[in-house]
């Protein structure tokens, strides 16, 4: 491989990102905007009340009194046609008639709001018997410390989703548009050699993944107060690495894809799962069976947990050299069958 | 001490075949095609679209496999296993390029220069195809004209001895044309051959020292265009437009007995018929002609006399016009 080939193509594939207005958008502007949204969305604050129906008839103002008496839970009294109607429609998380003078909660138990409405139903009604008293009050904090919040965890998440973005779209879909426009069959008829073709344009998209990140974790810290408790070194190195790893990916899907609508079809196929199972958005390790299995097949998987160990406690490059050999490693087989499938036309 | 790959021809195939398969349908695109292109000259590939040009092309500069015959490209064959010491040596422009569109003209002549071993500077690439005013001009502000001397220009950037020119001129303004023409002059005074494909003959004409007609993957007749011209047996065309039942027409033998004719055609219109005389000298023809009209009490609508080009070739060859669509 000659290194004077391989500088050329990846200043070439820096410049022709940088100078594209719409590419450094959707680079930076997109993600950060997400942040600040989603920040913004899942602020500490106090919950929405849980909407519940009780059921008119004799007694079921009494029960409407007690379950009023919770913060938590938003009260209305319907007949009992519209009180199924508000439930079959979702309106109303679950429903209470007397029946032989006793309470009854009707609720779709699939429904996760419903479960909660009926721990609050139940919580108001214990509260309203005599024996409350007796039960020594628990006092609830909310939880905002800085590195437990939400936003604490989205944003190692985000830069992960990013790098994965930048991988698929910045390398795998441009190699192939270079395709379609034959520039790749160009290239092709010189003496350049695929494994310089490949390697430079893999670090002239790859060499933004930093400041990329970089942006995203300033701007966390800046506004939310998202800490980075670890080491720098550590974090670079996951943001590196593991972009490249995304890279290798994005290579090996475009290796051979001949259209605009392959490479599409093959990013949403890959993207698509580890967006909503690589652990961005909420904690994948709570999944169970064969979800959990493929969350943890996932390298987006891997890259958020390695981001989140280095931003969110205070570990070293040495507490994920693993993480890290297993980015290599993928990233490098992929850059390998690439190598190996690649078609310049 | 010159080498026997030195003293080659610069391309030379045998028996060339490629077919192309879609579905059930296949087609055959070159059809045993043999070929030897000099050191030094202009090669021209005339036929219409669908002919095998490209194709052909494209097996020479390594981009298609053919499924059949032999390739030697500067007496070295793409199955020799060192492909890429065949293109440190040919420069190639292919049919349509889009480059990066952000990229300057410098900067995509640099990335096209940077894998060659040797080779011209950027600035002398720029030169040879008058772009210097546009070294840091990007691609997506160049008109069609600039950025084809560009494709031009990152072929020869390698300093090439085989340069493959396939449709440069295709959709280009008048002066855009010109300007390449001079362009594929300059590198064969140079000493460099070149390959061209096309389907204007006027640029075959112009450029060419030798050209092939390709016909269904076939090459039906391979000459000078001078000499291409000549196998017509006549190298001028007269026309003259008669008004229709204004005397009586002269049979094909009349016109043919005429001096210096070598053939006679006719052809039928609404108020009019058209004679189309094939003549060796028109000084000896046409005055022939008009005696013969006028003896007969013919009315003239209309004269013409015209050069045979290699479209009058073409057309001999095969009774198609060059630019019919679905040739082969």
């Amino acid at each position: 491989m000659r290194w004077r080939v391989v500088r050329a193509v990846t200043r070439t594939a820096f410049l022709e990102f940088w100078r594209s207005p719409a590419a450094v958008f959707w680079t930076y502007g997109f993600p950060l905007g997400m942040a600040f949204v989603l920040g913004f969305a899942f602020q500490p604050a106090a919950l929405p009340p849980v909407p519940v129906a009780v059921i008119a008839s004799p007694g079921a103002e009494h029960y409407a009194t007690m379950l009023r008496r919770s913060a938590r839970l938003d009260v209305e009294v319907l007949d009992e046609a519209d009180a199924d109607r508000a439930l079959a429609r979702g309106r109303v998380a679950l429903s209470l008639h007397v029946q032989d003078g006793a309470p009854v909660l009707r609720s779709d138990p699939t429904r996760p709001e419903a479960e909660l409405a009926r721990l609050l139903v139940e919580r108001a009604m214990i509260d309203a018997s005599p024996q409350a008293a007796s039960i020594a009050p628990v006092r609830h904090e909310v939880e905002d410390r800085p590195g437990a919040r939400y936003i604490d965890f989205l944003v190692p998440g985000l830069i992960g989703l990013n790098l994965l973005g930048a991988g698929m779209y910045g390398v795998g879909f441009n190699l192939v548009q270079m395709r379609t426009q034959n520039l790749l069959r160009r290239l092709f008829v010189t003496p350049m050699r695929r494994s310089e073709f490949i390697a430079g344009y893999l670090l002239g998209r790859s060499v933004l993944v930093l400041p990329e990140a970089l942006v995203i974790v300033l701007f966390g810290t800046l506004l939310w107060g998202v800490p980075l408790r670890g080491s720098v070194l550590a974090l670079l190195s996951i943001v590196v690495v593991g972009g490249l790893c995304f890279s290798g990916i994005g290579v090996l899907c475009a290796s051979r894809a001949r259209t605009i609508e392959t490479i599409s079809g093959l990013i949403n196929a890959v993207m698509l799962p580890m967006w909503i199972l690589g652990g961005t958005f909420f904690a994948n390790e709570n999944l169970e069976g064969p979800t959990r299995w493929a969350a943890e097949a996932m390298p987006l998987t891997h890259v958020n947990r390695a981001l989140r160990t280095v931003m969110l406690e205070p570990c070293g490059l040495l507490d994920v050299l693993l993480p890290l050999g297993g980015f290599a490693a993928l990233g490098g087989l992929c850059f390998w069958l690439a190598l190996r499938m690649f078609r310049w036309q | 001490m010159t080498s026997a790959a030195d003293a080659a021809p610069a391309i030379e195939l045998a028996g060339l075949r490629k077919a192309f398969t879609k579905g059930r349908e296949t087609t055959v695109a070159v059809d045993h095609l043999d070929l030897v292109v000099r050191r030094g000259e202009v090669f021209g590939l005339l036929g219409p679209n669908g002919a095998g040009k490209t194709t052909t092309v494209e097996i020479c500069e390594g981009l298609t496999a053919p499924d059949a015959g032999e390739v030697r490209i500067l007496g070295r064959s793409w199955r020799d296993g060192d492909d890429g010491a065949i293109r440190a040596r040919i420069g190639v422009c292919l049919q349509e390029t889009r480059f990066h569109e952000h990229a300057t003209v410098r900067e995509v002549l640099a990335l096209f220069r940077v894998s060659f071993e040797r080779g011209r500077s950027v600035d002398e690439a720029m030169a040879l195809v008058s772009l210097e005013e546009k070294a840091d001009a990007r691609q997506k502000s160049l008109s069609g004209g600039q950025r084809q001397r560009l494709a031009v220009a990152a072929a020869l950037v390698g300093d090439p001895e085989l340069l493959f020119l396939d449709e440069p001129t295709t959709g280009l303004d008048p002066q855009s044309r010109r300007q390449l023409w001079q362009v594929v002059r300059d590198f064969r005074a140079g000493g460099g051959t070149v390959l061209l494909t096309t389907h204007y003959m006027d640029e075959a004409e112009q450029l060419c020292d030798r050209v092939a007609v390709v016909d269904r993957g076939r090459v039906i007749a391979l000459d000078t265009p001078a000499g291409l011209i000549r196998s017509l047996g006549a190298e001028h065309f007269v026309t003259a437009d008669v008004v229709a039942d204004s005397g009586v027409a002269p049979t094909e033998a009349e016109l043919r007995a005429l001096p210096d004719v070598a053939a006679a055609a006719f052809d039928t219109a609404p108020g009019s018929v058209r004679l189309t005389l094939t003549v060796r000298s028109v000084h000896r023809a046409l005055p022939a002609l008009l005696t013969l009209l006028e003896q007969r009490g013919l009315v003239l609508g209309g004269l013409s006399t015209r050069h045979a080009t290699l479209e009058d070739v073409f057309v001999h060859l095969t009774g198609r016009q060059l630019r019919e669509g679905g040739a082969a």
